[in-house]
């Protein structure tokens, strides 16, 4: 591209004449729309600090008089909390692996390999990210409760293995970009794909393998509807048990002890955010932008 | 070694390594949505083992459902203000992001969080938020003179869940930034040279060449939105699956309504049809909309290869 070149204070005039944002200004709209963004997270721990008539006093009272540190006691012992975790920490692990070991063999089949019927196959894989899940929850629950497969973990063993539409869409780009004088001197050795795969592309997608795993993880610990649907009192997940069973004696909801609950709940999957937050924002943007 | 008997690629090896989607496809998609055909012909209730083959007749029946096309009028209303609010500040977020600011990282990582956030802990959140009596949201609007508002039930509850969904637009946000910053500069520099001032430059170069981000982003906000069920029934009074008719009217949206067939009324057979209907109106939707995105998507891919 040829442009003609105007001496550097030209070009800057032009755009300093022109109205635009001041930096204040970005600072302060970026200011008020980050209040409402961590306003509710603040929100939720002042609450679990909170009495129970401070909470529903009027007027409102912002901060609480002493913190109520006991709310997490109650959190954690008015129901079986660490059963729970324990269940949720189990099943989002296991879902996890599974998914994230059966994604990365599907990637790499349709990245490296080649078939009859490739194309189409991969269209349908495409298309089936498209399509909502909830479709086909309600029918697959009616035919796992037939099956016997409900208040079992079987059916997240089963999801697990059967690999996910966008984690294999994630480790095709990434197995795609690499050269492929790796495999050929590999395949001259007289190695077989399983070993390719195993020896030469796993140890290299390190990275996707904890990204499909981080995000997996995250999944499952805050999904609420399979588990809602598919699992007894006894077996299912914390999402379900801190939404509905914290209850005074007249059947009342307890605002302060549930916000207690859903902070200890939600802090695992901030957490994993926070520090794997690069790994988070990689997966997402090439999805979005290069899908 | 004979030429013949040694192919760098066969058939077998690529269906054997993507064999678990396609057996994992086949036996949890596909035969659940045909066996969803199945029952929608039946009157099955779910448990009983005397249902009969009615027809087509949930079908008929769902044609003239007046509830239906209410919750599925109210779907199509709240993903036509949700889905271009959450893209259009997901791109205004972006905008400001992507210029020289301090901190770039940590105004970042505020905006990305809350789309992390389980939907249940999001949801008791918000329920405390917006308490009527006791939430943060009437407190301040005390202070500005505004009387409380009951936010959690009709009509408000609709304005809510778009509340709650807008919240969670850090995702968007950051593809919009990853999309923004492979803009070329030197487009924009020339065409700032030329006398465009910013937002012409905005209108007439990023957002064109951004468009197939922005596609991306109406795509899938719409078919979230589309399967939305879960907030409602936690935003409700009592949060729970069984706790489906206190969904407030104004959130009752299609698949609560599928729901409500299901586990209040126990008509699988009817609830059946209603997935099906569904299943063939987001189809219609999407092939629809790829259609119409040929004449404003502007796919840079696409015209260098044509070359």
């Amino acid at each position: 591209m040829h442009v003609r070149r105007p001496a550097p204070t030209g070009v800057h005039r032009v755009s300093s004449r022109k109205p635009r944002l001041s930096a204040g200004a970005v600072y302060v709209l970026l200011m008020a729309v980050a209040v409402l963004f961590v306003g509710p997270f603040v929100w939720l721990v002042l609450a679990a600090l909170k009495t129970r008539d401070e909470w529903a006093s009027v007027p409102t009272h912002i901060l609480p008089r002493q913190a109520q540190w006991e709310n997490f006691t109650h959190a954690l012992t008015d129901i079986n909390f660490p059963a729970y975790a324990v269940n949720s920490l189990f099943l989002s692990t296991m879902y996890a692996v599974l998914v994230t070991a059966s994604s990365a063999v599907v990637g790499f089949g349709f990245a490296r390999l080649r078939g009859s019927g490739k194309r189409g196959l991969f269209l349908v894989l495409l298309s089936t990210m498209m399509l909502p899940q909830i479709l086909t929850l309600l029918p697959t629950y009616v035919l796992f409760s037939r099956l016997g497969l409900v208040n079992t973990y079987w059916p997240w063993v089963l999801w697990g293995v059967a690999s996910s539409p966008y984690l294999i869409f994630l480790f095709r780009q990434f197995f795609a970009a690499i050269p492929s004088e790796l495999e050929d001197a590999a395949i001259i050795d007289g190695c077989g794909w399983g070993r390719i795969f195993v020896r030469i592309f796993l140890p290299l997608s390190r990275p996707v393998l904890l990204t499909s795993f981080l995000l997996s993880f995250v999944w499952t610990w805050g999904d609420y509807i399979a588990p809602a649907l598919l699992l007894d009192v006894d077996h299912t997940t914390l999402s379900v048990a801190i939404t509905a069973w914290y209850r005074d004696p007249h059947g009342n909801a307890i605002p302060t002890v549930q916000a207690a609950a859903a902070a200890l709940y939600v802090l695992p999957a901030l957490l994993i955010f926070l520090f794997a937050q690069r790994y988070f924002i990689r997966s997402i943007v090439s999805s979005g932008v290069k899908g | 070694m004979a030429r013949n008997s040694w192919t760098r690629y066969s058939n077998r090896t690529f269906y054997l390594f993507v064999s678990p989607w396609v057996l994992g496809f086949l036996l949890l998609t596909a035969v659940p949505l045909g066996y969803a055909f199945g029952v929608s012909l039946t009157n099955f209730d779910g448990s009983s083992p005397r249902w009969r083959w009615v027809g087509f007749r949930n079908y008929v029946e769902l044609f003239g459902d007046a509830e239906a096309w209410h919750a599925m009028l109210r779907t199509v209303a709240y993903a036509a203000i949700a889905v271009p609010l959450s893209v259009a500040g997901a791109l205004g977020l972006a905008v400001l992001l992507n210029r020289r600011l301090i901190a770039v990282g940590l105004w970042r990582t505020i905006f990305f969080l809350p789309s992390v956030v389980p939907v249940v802990a999001m949801a008791i959140m918000w329920k405390l938020v917006l308490n009527r009596d006791a939430g943060i949201a009437n407190a301040i609007l005390h202070v500005v003179g505004i009387k409380p508002i009951a936010w959690l039930v009709d009509p408000m509850a609709f304005y809510a869940l778009i509340v709650l969904t807008l919240w969670g637009l850090g995702g968007g946000m950051v593809i919009m930034l990853a999309a923004l910053q492979g803009v070329p500069t030197e487009l924009e520099e020339a065409a700032v040279v030329d006398g465009a001032n910013r937002w012409r430059v905005f209108r007439h170069i990023t957002v064109p060449m951004i468009s197939p981000v922005i596609f991306f982003q109406v795509v899938t906000g719409v078919i979230a939105t589309l399967q939305i069920v879960v907030q409602p029934l936690l935003l409700a009074e009592t949060n729970s699956i069984s706790g489906v008719g206190q969904v407030p009217q104004s959130t009752h949206l299609y698949m609560v309504q599928v729901y409500q067939e299901f586990f209040t009324s126990n008509r699988f057979g009817y609830g059946s049809a209603m997935l099906w209907v569904y299943f063939l109106v987001i189809l219609a939707f999407t092939l629809l909309i790829q259609r119409s995105s040929r004449s404003w998507v502007h796919y840079q891919v696409d015209t260098d290869s044509d070359r």
